[in-house]
């Protein structure tokens, strides 16, 4: 080996906790990068992969009722490859438990052999026709512990059946399986989807020869054309009320992969940038200061022939070499790693072909970038060793000049400083950039520490904001069709209800030029006691006389804002298209929807004292009074969201505490090195300090003092940083379907401070142990590089 | 003659701009070293001579004047070239040895013969300064004198023609001190080395062949020593 090399490992062995703090910053940042990115990859190429084996439809109709010839001439529309009709109804499942709430979601399956959106058998056997069976979605088969041979008891149109499980099956339809919109989390056990014979289902449900609901594919080649598509087919079949269209890319369970996909990517790219940024310039500040004490040595090496480049390459492999080995270990745990992230995945999702792959494209690109970002950040540290010149580096340094700091003219303040405060002061002054880059490192931390807190306390915001101050009603009562509203004081005979308000809750096309967009307007009384409607900006407002209000998501999309006359057009048949004022523009979380006085809904409607369900305040538990009740579709409550939250903690808590975990790495590498290159500049001013009578313990002060006061201005520069931090990601994750709030608790702030000056703690007591093995009197007469 | 000659340095000067005034820490140097001299450049501190040395083993650039070594100019060489120059015709020894701490002894004369043509056996080389058991030891490990051996092992096994030694002796106390010239001395005549020593102690100038005396960087006086002493008769 070079004597070069030797030197070089020796000199490694030597800043051994230098290295190595650093190398972690890498692996962090190269396990982040491969093992997210491969995962990303790998979950977007089974999606397709899966949708492709199941024939995953491109466009999903909700219609009233449709006859089944009308759904085969759909077929003769340019770039419709296949149509499907189905029959799906929401229904209760009969469980056990009679306070339990399950709804089930019930889906015809089609005898022909080239389905559209075909069931991916698990186990089992395929679905009979003619036979009373059911084949079970994965999630809710597993959620519910069912068994092949099970009978379930969907209760249909005031009938209860009793279905034979055959299958558990899985479905590109439902990979992330959420009842609605405003559901924010799937429920495992509370809704499930069952598979029927077709013949059943329209039986039961009363649609002899006709369906609710329709699949189509497209044919490849016309892919981009797809929104004229899906107009065409709208236009066919607007007759018999549309309730919806949505593309693939709306598509609820569509959409939500998606997105996680590219938060993956988001988070792959974005945190392996930070680190290795943070990695780099550590990495700069420590060569130019091993450089600078190198001085002699490098003088000596070009007095014996070495060249310029033979030793700024001897510095830069110092950095090479953190790059390599983070880039080894970070690989190798890479790989079990993100099987871990694919095993937890295939736990929350469901897709049956995903599974942990090794892309080697991924390995190459993580050291490449990782070793590039080194040897940049090697070079631009070791940089200065063009600029010494061999004679030049022989003599003694001059000394740094120093000058009175501003703060000196304030002469009361300056002469109550004590002796060692104003060398912590001057000490500040004089090495500004770095002490620059210290306290921007640990706000930094605190930052990169604030995201995970504050994400763990999103959720509880997002409800306490959207089921406390936006929606206030305990119970949302839907019925199976439009009742009227006399029916609504009958509810309260039939059980315990404070207070009740009808709702008209019905699906329009909202359109603002060429933009729009198919959602439920909801109709409730002026001076509803359900709702809290907010501006975006905070104020409070009702529900105007005339007009309609729309939620942020909704506006966004529709680029409408308050003052626009919009067109809205009711997809029942027989309603007239009208043109509506853009009254306000409200904040609601999860969910877009339009509000409007109920008499205005009626105006539109051209009927009058309607209701499509009811909105109940109690603290009695109705639903189980109500369950049996004729024309009650489904009785929603915010507390079974709440409960379907708790399956979720664990998750949270996981990725979460590995964020917090990666933000103690950063602080701890950045403090501890810089403390460490501080503390080897100033040897020379501890080892006089150390001869003067300081002992060790006040030479670990001063620099403790230094560290506190950096960590104080770390702290207040990371609060806006931490803020901003928060905000893009929960801008970044926010969807066509839900909105994260940017609403951080004080708490937030104060529990990501406490973290920080624990990982600055931890640097500092690392720092310690090396003050406390520092041979000062040495330090004093040492010529040796 | 001049064809003995192995360096020679004319109208050698070195200027040092200090805010207003300029400062000439070499002025007009003429100098001729030959072949397997042993020359000793004597001077207070301050008087050039570190500076001429540092030019003369191409470790600084004059402000005029000129250095030819075997009647080939040095001035002007661009850096690869001066570098070059350093790694195969020139030794140094310098006053703090400057060893590499974390290389034992042995190591830190590899790293000078690893990038040199025609090196001289290591293990020779640190029999001679009379390292042989000492050569895995680190510069921590060693006395002043011992790494001071190791520093002219270091820049003897380039097999360079040219050794210059920064006070070689500076930093050591007199016996030791003494030692040092001793082998610097039997270096010259075993391997026929040109050694230029510079130095404040004016006898050592007694064990040269020629002594150079610089005051104010410039040249006073040169005196030919027909008959040096051994060094081991120097006392100061």
């Amino acid at each position: 080996m070079k004597k070069l090399d030797k030197r070089l490992l020796r000199t490694i062995r030597q800043s051994k906790g230098q290295f190595i703090s650093l190398t972690i910053v890498v692996i962090v940042a190269l396990i982040v990068y491969v093992s997210f990115s491969m995962v990303a990859d790998q979950l977007y190429n089974s999606i397709y992969q899966y949708y492709e084996e199941t024939n995953f439809a491109h466009i999903f109709v909700d219609v009233n009722r449709v006859p089944g010839n009308v759904v085969d001439d759909l077929l003769s529309i340019d770039g419709v490859e296949d149509v499907q009709g189905r029959v799906v109804s929401d229904v209760p499942l009969r469980v056990e438990d009679p306070n339990e709430k399950v709804n089930v979601r019930i889906v015809s399956v089609p005898s022909n052999e080239d389905q559209i959106n075909s069931l991916f058998v698990l186990e089992g056997e395929e679905l009979h026709p003619g036979t009373r069976t059911t084949s079970v979605l994965q999630q809710f088969y597993i959620g519910r512990e069912m068994n092949i041979g099970d009978t379930l008891t969907p209760f249909i149109g005031g009938t209860e059946y009793s279905l034979e499980v055959v299958a558990e099956v899985g479905s590109p339809e439902y990979i992330y399986l959420m009842e609605n919109e405003q559901s924010l989390l799937p429920d495992l056990k509370g809704f499930g989807v069952l598979y029927v014979p077709e013949e059943f289902a329209q039986s039961a449900l009363g649609f002899q020869g006709s369906y609710n609901n329709i699949v189509v594919t497209i044919d490849e080649s016309q892919e981009s054309r797809i929104d004229i598509i899906a107009d065409d087919i709208e236009d066919r079949l607007e007759r018999f009320g549309i309730r919806s269209i949505v593309t693939r890319d709306d598509h609820l369970s569509h959409s939500v992969m998606i997105q996680e996909v590219d938060s993956l990517k988001l988070m792959s790219q974005s945190m392996t940038i930070i680190f290795l940024l943070v990695a780099s310039v550590v990495i700069s500040i420590m060569l130019s200061r091993i450089v600078k004490k190198d001085r002699i040595g490098i003088g000596v090496l070009k007095g014996l022939g070495y060249g310029n480049r033979q030793i700024l390459m001897h510095y830069v492999k110092y950095s090479i070499a953190i790059g390599l080995t983070g880039s080894v270990i970070g690989i190798l745990f890479s790989i079990p790693i993100s099987s871990m992230l694919v095993d937890l995945y295939v736990q929350y999702m469901n897709i049956p072909l995903f599974k942990s792959v090794i892309d080697n494209n991924y390995l190459i690109y993580g050291t490449l970038l990782t070793t590039a970002f080194c040897v940049t950040a090697g070079f631009f540290g070791a940089r200065s060793v063009l600029k010494i010149s061999p004679a030049d580096a022989m003599r003694p340094e001059t000394p740094r000049s120093g000058k009175k700091m501003w703060i000196e003219s304030f002469q009361g303040f300056w002469s109550r400083v004590t002796f060692s405060w104003k060398m912590v002061l001057r000490n500040i002054s004089r090495t500004k950039r770095r002490v620059f880059f210290l306290v921007l490192g640990i706000a930094l931390t605190y930052a990169v520490t604030m995201v995970p807190v504050f994400m763990s306390t999103i959720w509880d915001t997002l409800f306490e904001m959207q089921y406390s101050q936006m929606q206030k009603m305990d119970y949302s009562i839907e019925f199976t069709r439009p009742l009227d509203t006399g029916a609504i004081p009958e509810l309260q005979k039939l059980t315990r209800i404070d207070y009740i308000e009808p709702k008209v809750e019905l699906p329009f096309e909202l359109t603002d030029g060429w933009r729009k967009e198919i959602v439920n307007v909801i109709g409730v009384q002026r001076d509803t006691r359900m709702y809290g409607f907010r501006t975006p900006s905070g104020r409070q407002i009702e529900l105007p006389q005339k007009g309609i209000v729309l939620t942020d998501i909704l506006a966004r999309q529709l680029r409408a804002e308050a003052g626009d006359i919009i067109e809205i057009n009711s997809v029942l048949p027989g309603v007239s298209d009208k043109t509506i004022e853009v009254k306000a523009v409200v904040e609601q979380y999860f969910g877009k929807n339009a509000y409007m006085d109920i008499d205005q809904m009626y105006e539109i409607l051209e009927e009058k004292n309607i209701a499509t369900g009811a909105l109940a305040l109690t603290d009695w538990n109705i639903a189980q009074d109500l369950r049996d009740v004729k024309n009650i579709s489904a009785i929603n409550t915010s507390q079974d969201m709440r409960d379907s939250m708790e399956e979720y903690t664990d998750l949270i808590i996981a990725s979460m505490g590995a964020l917090t975990l990666f933000g103690g790495v950063l602080g701890f590498a950045i403090v501890y090195n810089i403390t460490i290159v501080s503390i080897s500049e100033r040897i020379m001013e501890f080892s006089s300090l150390r001869v003067l009578g300081f002992d060790k313990k006040d030479i670990f002060r001063l620099v403790t003092r230094e560290n506190a006061l950096m960590t104080v201005f770390g702290l207040i520069l990371g609060m806006p940083l931490g803020y901003s931090m928060c905000k893009g990601i929960v801008d970044s994750v926010s969807t066509d379907m839900y909105t994260l709030p940017a609403i951080i608790d004080p708490y937030v702030y104060f529990y990501s401070a406490v973290a920080t000056v624990i990982f600055v703690l931890v640097a500092q007591y690392a720092t310690y142990k090396k003050i406390r093995n520092l041979n000062f009197i040495d330090a004093l007469k040492n010529r040796i590089s | 003659m001049s064809e003995n000659i192995l360096l020679k340095a004319e109208n050698l000067s070195k200027l040092y701009q200090m805010g207003e005034v300029t400062v000439a820490a070499v002025k007009n140097v003429d100098i001729e070293i030959t072949k397997g001299e042993f020359a000793v450049i004597l001077g207070p501190s301050g008087s050039g001579k570190s500076t001429l040395l540092n030019i003369l083993g191409g470790m600084d650039q004059p402000t005029e004047g000129n250095v030819l070594m075997n009647g080939e100019s040095i001035i002007g060489f661009n850096d690869k070239k001066l570098t070059a120059y350093r790694r195969d015709k020139v030794g140094f020894v310098f006053q703090f040895y400057n060893l590499m701490g974390t290389l034992t002894a042995r190591e830190n004369v590899e790293l000078a013969t690893e990038i040199c043509k025609d090196a001289l056996d290591i293990d020779e080389v640190l029999e001679t300064v009379g390292l042989g058991d000492r050569k895995d030891h680190f510069p921590a490990q060693m006395s002043g004198g011992e790494q001071q051996r190791v520093a002219i092992a270091r820049a003897v096994a380039k097999n360079a023609d040219l050794l210059l030694c920064d006070e070689p002796t500076g930093a050591l106390d007199f016996e030791t001190g003494i030692k040092i010239l001793g082998l610097l001395r039997d270096i010259n005549k075993k391997y026929n080395k040109t050694v230029v020593i510079i130095t404040h102690n004016v006898p050592i100038g007694e064990m040269a062949d020629r002594v150079i005396k610089m005051r104010s960087g410039e040249i006073i006086e040169i005196t030919e020593n027909s008959n040096p002493i051994d060094p081991e008769r120097i006392v100061w």
